[in-house]
């Protein structure tokens, strides 16, 4: 039987992971829970935003963060080109057209990644190989910090949300669109704004996966899925939700894989979010 | 009886389809064409509960491999004879989809995709995990084909013979074809229409939506289901690689650009499909992006699909063509 | 006439004529279509392109070096080339386009299992030759096909030896990780359990990784837990490369051993040296240059030259596959089918190949249509795989053992 220590570790590995796909769900759910879209592409945005920051890094000789908060306006400027072109045309129309849309966006943003960036894995290089040992329990300096930028970029969305007038402008819309355009808000320029933010959110996350694991083909849509079983598990639209719902996912499959199975690790998203349409359709902290 | 347009155009692809081998010219042509008769059967499955009902469905692909596994495992571990298998197999297909899909269609619209999206993932999974049932990546082999027939006019008839298979599989889908066809005129197809335009209120009026949706998954997934067992009797190996969620959102792809919720339009989509790559030799790359591009254009500027664009234009040329051509307008400019 | 003047002239005519026929004007310079199906984009990619530049070099050299002759011909090979993109079903259109369309007689190629099996199911009734490269799955050579053969030996020929070689080092207590549901991993580790077992050892945890994890954390935290004194990996190099990345960074430190090949800069684009440090490799040596011969390190060269980086260790299959078909051809002194693969079947190992073949009673393939080379450890030492020494393996007993496999299983015909 695995002792306390184990746990511990399991735990402790968990909860990094968890931190990505925490970044991962909030930029969704901000987009589904405040214009309804189902932006299936998220995972794909995210992954160009790291193979930038690769790509930047060995370009410039710039090291993992300088290099990603470069790669962030220009993936911020990719969720506006794709919500100006893609989404908006189809906004008026049945809800799953949109979706149809983020299908077809995907294999768009993937294969322009693998177009522009080669289908090889990437992995972005740090220094951060340093390993802290406490007690039993060993977690790389690289892992901390995924934890600290991920608290870090909370505490920024929090205050833009709730301190500047443009988060005043998305809160309004994300309560009542209707009364927020009659109050003079431009739902447009709302809109561009939430996809800037959610892609920003997405260049950092998959930074930050380039460094921890890779950039490969196929991540980024193991993350947006993921991302979507967090949605269903913390409830649509809120954001404490998506940070419980990652966290909980993250832990939940480190200590399956250590505990039960590890060939099943990825199916246990799949369950969890199986298990809450079933008991719990609105999610843990959802509205509806 | 009169035969409209659009069915004369289809009774004429169903000649030519018949006739094929005898046009053909080679076995692959033949190969060609039979695997795109299946893709026909799911995108016409995949079409009742997202042409129809409006609900995406993204795990197609992964019905079809149950339907595929388990006729393979009935005739390798339980010693079933091909023909038994193949009858059985598909409703393990839809035995899964009553029951995933009982809570699934719970949820609306696009929480629906993505859990299907989920169960595709699990099954691919299970699939290339359960290695001693299964055979993994490594898959199983030597599946044969069904036994010999002994028919009346045509003698005995040997299912290794590829024109032969193919005249089966024809024969199937368009079977299919017919119950899609049925299914669209009938009062359940009605009803599915209006679960499409506006489910609260057919629920408000009385309808049981959810047995409504179900039934629709579930005759989704026995399509998909037959399309399996006909594809893994025909290539004589399967592994988990063609029933991953790439095959579904293929047939997605299908069903759209092909006309979602006409009879025809998957059909076309589905031919379209199989065939195109063969005659646009691009890369894997150049080729996704275009599959991304036809799905997102085509969503925003033909929702409904092709066959009715083409339908639809050519209904506007022939009226335009009648009015300037008939020496009899039916309307008089009123005198002044 | 004379008698004397008509013998001359008699005699002269004949020699005319015996000089007329037996040079031959030109020598006939003919075209020999070569089936070339492959997994090139895609998953498998990563063992296709490698195997298609070795093909392009190999053939090339044979063309500009005349040909293969054959009589009075001189065969240039024509490569037909065809992507199969890791699918089974894409591989299955994609021979019968080589068979009916370009009417190949001979089919080159296959670097992965799952394609490969597909097409093997069905080559039997056509009338070609198929030569596999790197795909690995066992009963691609036990279906009873004649016309079908495979240089690269199937993964428990090296997991036997493996087996021996982990309890030589006195590993008792054996913590596995792979990704086991591939054919390649189970069947190297079926075998390589056996002889560990045999020698006292014990597997005490067996995780599994799919084949595109890149995190393992959760299976490693377990097998530490289990405190193994030797860790066992076998996925492929870029996961594997993550598993001992992350087996460091939690603090396991046993000696490690894996199976996945792979060179120095695909290791060191995930974690350093020395985190690689001791690490073995139990493989199949394949094209380890330090094992082989002059041949080998010129083709390495070439390959170098030409694309710019070292050859993957698989290419050697490829490689040799070109030089095979020729010398059987040549054998066989006509390129009809049946006589090649006659020829195929029965050729010792030939001249020009670069890898280390393990005949089979003198002859290159056993009576499956299998070939074998050697097997090897490698390890890690100060950024370099070095080869340290052949693992000795027992090529009769598992050629006798590959073919009751084929025998017990019923016929499909």
């Amino acid at each position: 039987m695995p002792g306390a220590a184990e746990i511990l570790q399991q735990i402790v590995n968990g909860t990094v992971i968890g931190s990505v796909y925490v970044l991962i769900a909030l930029g969704l759910t901000v987009i589904f829970g405040i214009l309804g879209v189902a932006h299936f592409a998220h995972g794909s945005v995210a992954m160009f935003g790291g193979y930038l920051t690769f790509w930047i890094s060995q370009k410039y000789g710039l090291s993992l963060y300088p290099a990603m908060i470069l790669a962030v306006p220009f993936g911020a400027a990719l969720g506006v080109i794709l919500e100006l072109f893609a989404y908006r045309p189809v906004r008026n129309a049945a809800p799953i057209n949109a979706f149809i849309v983020a299908l077809g966006l995907t294999m768009l943003v993937d294969r322009l990644n693998m177009l522009l960036f080669g289908p090889d894995q990437l992995v972005i290089r740090t220094p951060y190989n340093g390993v802290y040992e406490i007690g039993s329990i060993a977690v790389s300096e690289l892992r901390i910090q995924v934890v600290v930028v991920t608290v870090v970029m909370l505490c920024l969305i929090g205050y833009l949300i709730s301190h500047t007038s443009a988060g005043r402008a998305v809160r309004a819309v994300a309560q009542n669109p209707y009364a927020a355009t009659l109050m003079g808000i431009d739902v447009n320029w709302v809109s561009l704004l939430i996809f800037a933010v959610s892609s920003a959110l997405g260049v950092v996350a998959g930074a930050l996966i380039g460094a921890l694991l890779a950039l490969a083909p196929g991540v980024g849509e193991n993350l947006v899925i993921k991302g979507f079983a967090i949605l269903i598990l913390g409830g649509l639209g809120s954001i404490p939700g998506a940070i419980i719902g990652g966290l909980t996912l993250g832990i939940s499959e480190a200590l399956a894989a250590g505990l039960l199975s590890s060939a099943y690790k990825d199916v246990i998203a799949f369950m969890i979010m199986i298990i809450v349409i079933l008991v719990r359709p609105q999610g843990l902290l959802g509205r509806e | 009886m009169k035969i409209s347009g659009g069915q004369s155009f289809t009774l004429a692809a169903f000649a030519l389809l018949g006739a094929l081998p005898y046009l053909a010219f080679t076995p692959y042509t033949i190969q060609l064409a039979t695997i795109a008769l299946m893709w026909v059967l799911m995108a016409q499955g995949l079409n009742v509960i997202q042409g129809e009902t409006g609900y995406v469905s993204i795990a197609q692909a992964g019905f079809m491999g149950v339907g595929a596994y388990a006729s393979v495992l009935l005739v390798q571990r339980y010693g079933f004879p091909v023909w038994g298998a193949m009858l059985i197999a598909p409703l393990a297909a839809s035995l899964l989809a009553a029951i995933i899909g009982f809570p699934s269609l719970r949820v609306k619209g696009h929480y629906f995709a993505i859990v299907t999206l989920a169960y595709n993932l699990v099954i691919f999974i299970t699939l290339s995990n359960a290695v001693s049932i299964t055979g993994g990546e490594g898959g199983l082999s030597g599946i044969p084909r069904p036994e010999s027939l002994e028919l009346p006019y045509f003698g005995a008839v040997s299912f290794r013979n590829r024109i032969n298979y193919y005249y089966l599989t024809f024969l199937i889908a368009a079977l299919g074809y017919l119950g899609a066809w049925l299914i669209s005129r009938s009062a359940f197809g009605r009803i599915l229409r209006a679960i499409r335009q506006n489910e609260p209120l057919a629920e408000a009026v009385g309808v049981n939506c959810r047995r409504y949706k179900l039934t629709a998954f579930v005759i989704s997934a026995t399509y998909a289901g037959v399309a399996g067992v006909l594809y893994a009797h025909m290539i004589g190996f399967i592994n988990p690689t063609p029933f991953a969620p790439d095959a579904s959102l293929n047939t997605i792809l299908a069903v759209i650009v092909g006309g979602s919720g006409t009879v025809a339009g998957p059909a076309v989509g589905a031919f379209m499909a199989t065939f195109l790559p063969e005659f646009l030799r691009v890369d894997e790359s150049t080729r996704f992006i275009a599959y991304g591009l036809i799905l997102i254009v085509a969503t925003i500027y033909l929702p409904r699909g092709l066959v009715p664009a083409i339908a639809e234009g050519i209904a506007a040329l022939s009226v335009r063509f009648r009015l300037s051509g008939s020496p009899h307008a039916r309307q008089k400019p009123s005198s002044g | 006439m004379s008698s004397r003047s008509t013998a001359l002239a008699l005699s002269s005519l004949a020699m005319l004529l015996g000089l007329a026929t037996s040079v031959p004007a030109i020598a006939a310079e003919k075209s020999l279509n070569v089936g070339y199906n492959d997994s090139l984009s895609g998953p498998g990619a990563v063992f296709g392109l490698p195997q298609q530049r070795a093909i392009q070099i190999a053939v090339d050299e044979v063309n500009s070096a005349g040909g293969i002759k054959v009589d009075a011909d001189n065969y240039k090979i024509t490569l037909i080339t065809n992507d199969d993109k890791a699918n089974p079903t894409e591989a299955t259109n994609s021979v019968r386009k080589l068979i009916d369309r370009d009417n190949v007689k001979f089919l080159i190629g296959f670097c992965c299992s799952g394609p490969t099996s597909a097409v093997a199911s069905f080559i039997g009734g056509e009338d070609v030759l198929m030569l596999v490269g790197t795909a690995a799955e066992k009963s691609i050579t036990t279906r009873g096909n004649s016309n079908l053969f495979r240089n690269r030996p199937p993964g428990d020929f090296t997991g036997a030896a493996a087996g021996r070689f982990i309890a030589s080092k006195g590993i008792k207590k054996l913590a596995v990780i792979g990704a086991l549901d591939a054919a390649l991993y189970n069947q190297y580790l079926a075998a390589l359990k056996a002889e560990f077992e045999k020698l006292g050892g014990q597997i005490i945890a067996t995780e599994s990784a799919g084949l595109g994890d890149r995190d393992m954390t959760a299976q490693l935290t377990k097998i530490k837990g289990l405190n193994p004194d030797g860790l066992f990996v076998e996925i492929y190099v870029e996961q594997a490369a993550f598993i001992y990345r992350q087996a460091n960074e939690l603090g396991l430190k046993v000696p490690t051993f894996g199976f996945h090949g792979g060179s120095e800069e695909q290791f060191l684009r995930v974690l350093s040296s020395e985190q690689m440090e001791g690490v073995y490799d139990l493989r199949p040596t394949e094209l380890t240059l330090a094992a082989l011969g002059p041949g080998a390190t010129k083709f390495a060269e070439s390959y170098k030259k030409r694309f710019g980086e070292n050859p993957a260790p698989n290419t050697g299959y490829a490689y040799d596959g070109i030089y095979i078909l020729k010398a059987a051809i040549e054998k066989a002194g006509s390129v009809d089918v049946k006589k090649v693969t006659a020829a195929m079947a029965s050729m010792n190992v030939p001249n020009d190949v670069v890898l280390k073949y393990l005949p089979v009673d003198g002859k290159l393939f056993d009576q499956n249509g299998q070939a074998y080379i050697t097997n090897g450890a490698f390890q890690w030492r100060n950024g370099k795989w070095t080869f340290v020494s052949e693992l000795p393996s027992d090529t009769r007993a598992y050629s006798d053992a590959l073919s009751a496999a084929r025998a017990s299983k019923n016929p499909i015909k």
